[in-house]
């Protein structure tokens, strides 16, 4: 884009200068003709040509069928509910917030939605779709090379859908069977003393009630699985990152970072606050 | 109103004739555009909403176009005769004869179907690229 951008700089303002500097007098009515019917007509028709018969020829890959696994994601206010299926799968692997795919395989992404109207889009890997209420509609993207890169809702839901994002990230095949087999798998205990007791506070405080963590009696399914939470690479949807101050930060703000979401702000004591983030940073 | 002025308005109304006729003829190439665009965008989306056969209504639609193409074609041929810049070798037809304005509206007619005739290839190439309701 930047060759092309130089390129056309250079075009006009080359003709710019050889018309005031180096001819600038009246031009040769048939020589006048030839550029404009060149350049004013031939030229883009062959180029908005060109670029129509590209565009087209990429235009129906999205709705491709994928090679397998199936992610169904839904979009709430204002997060990413997200379900694995790999091939053949009775039951899906949960997560949230952040969509893993395997480098070289089409998969197809479901989405609906809980409430509004959302939209899915992660810029690097392909268009948008629109997340429906009752309604599921499909995108399949094939990432061709590993990295991270940014998803974002694209249709306004609400108070804070610019902080409703996500980390998409494309991983060898690979990796990610490994990946999506330690995310299949039940919570890690807590393996420090201030985990434990941020394990203890996370079920007194009633955060199970919404949010749940596999292998534990914590099953609410409102917000987030926090199954694998501190495995993630942002958190609040692409708000912050995973360390133990931004959890801190996050559960004792969370109507500041995220206006008018529905988890409320805990008032905990500093080491209490300090606990249950060791505790959520620990859940890898 | 004098008997001189007679005969000058009859060759007014003559000339008024057949401008109306060529203001009708250069709107020809873009219609034909404009009802092959609709066809086409109105055709394959209730199409592929409703789940009919979309091979049929695609040749159907390429057999239009095609069609589409002569007529515009024919516009075109007839415009470019009108504009009779083979033996003028008048481009920009600037003097207000009549004469001049029949040759206008004929060069008008001439670019409007070349137009016309690049829409109608752009808006059929989704039908030869992408063929289904994907």
């Amino acid at each position: 884009m930047l060759v092309g951008a130089v390129f056309l700089w250079l075009l006009v303002n080359g003709a710019f200068y050889y018309m005031s500097r180096v001819r600038p007098g009246a031009f040769d009515q048939r020589y006048a003709r030839h550029i404009l019917i060149g350049g004013g007509i031939v030229l883009p028709v062959v180029v908005l040509t060109v670029l129509l018969v590209w565009g087209l020829s990429m235009l129906p890959d999205p709705r491709r069928p994928g090679d397998g696994l199936v992610v169904r994601v839904t979009g709430e206010q204002w997060w990413w509910r997200v379900e694995y299926w790999p091939e053949g799968a009775d039951a899906p692997v949960l997560t949230a917030n952040e969509i893993r795919l395997p480098v070289g395989q089409r998969t197809e992404i479901h989405l609906t939605s809980d409430k509004v109207i959302h939209s899915f889009w992660i810029p690097a890997l392909g268009g948008k779709m629109d997340m429906f209420p009752g309604r599921e509609t499909m995108i399949s993207l094939l990432p061709e090379r590993p990295g991270t890169y940014r998803g974002q809702c694209a249709e306004f839901c609400g108070a804070s859908h610019a902080w409703m994002a996500f980390a998409a990230v494309a991983m060898e095949p690979a990796d990610f069977d490994r990946w999506l087999a330690s995310e299949a798998a039940d919570a890690v205990p807590p393996s420090t003393d201030a985990a434990a007791r941020g394990a203890r506070l996370f079920r007194s405080e009633g955060c199970g009630a919404c949010h749940a963590v596999r292998g534990t009696e914590n099953v609410g399914q409102v917000g987030p699985d926090l199954t694998h939470v501190g495995s993630r690479q942002t958190l609040g949807a692409g708000r912050l990152k995973v360390t133990i101050d931004d959890l801190s930060i996050w559960i004792s703000h969370t109507d500041v970072l995220k206006p008018e979401v529905k988890m409320p702000t805990y008032d905990l004591e500093p080491d209490q606050l300090s606990d249950l983030a060791a505790y959520l940073e620990g859940l890898k | 109103m004098t008997d001189e002025h007679q005969p000058r308005r009859d060759e007014d109304q003559k000339e008024f004739a057949e401008e109306h006729a060529s203001l009708f003829k250069i709107t020809l190439g873009p219609l034909i555009w404009a009802a092959h665009f609709v066809a086409c965008y109105g055709l394959v989306a209730v199409t592929c909403a409703k789940g009919w056969d979309i091979d049929a209504v695609r040749s159907g639609l390429l057999v239009a176009s095609g069609a589409a193409l002569v007529g515009i074609g024919w516009v075109g041929w007839v415009a470019w005769r009108q504009w009779n810049v083979a033996q003028t070798g008048d481009f920009v037809n600037r003097c207000g004869r009549a004469e001049d304005r029949h040759h206008f509206l004929g060069h008008a007619a001439f670019l409007l179907s070349i137009i016309s005739a690049i829409g109608v290839v752009f808006v059929s190439l989704p039908l030869v690229l992408i063929g289904g309701c994907q």
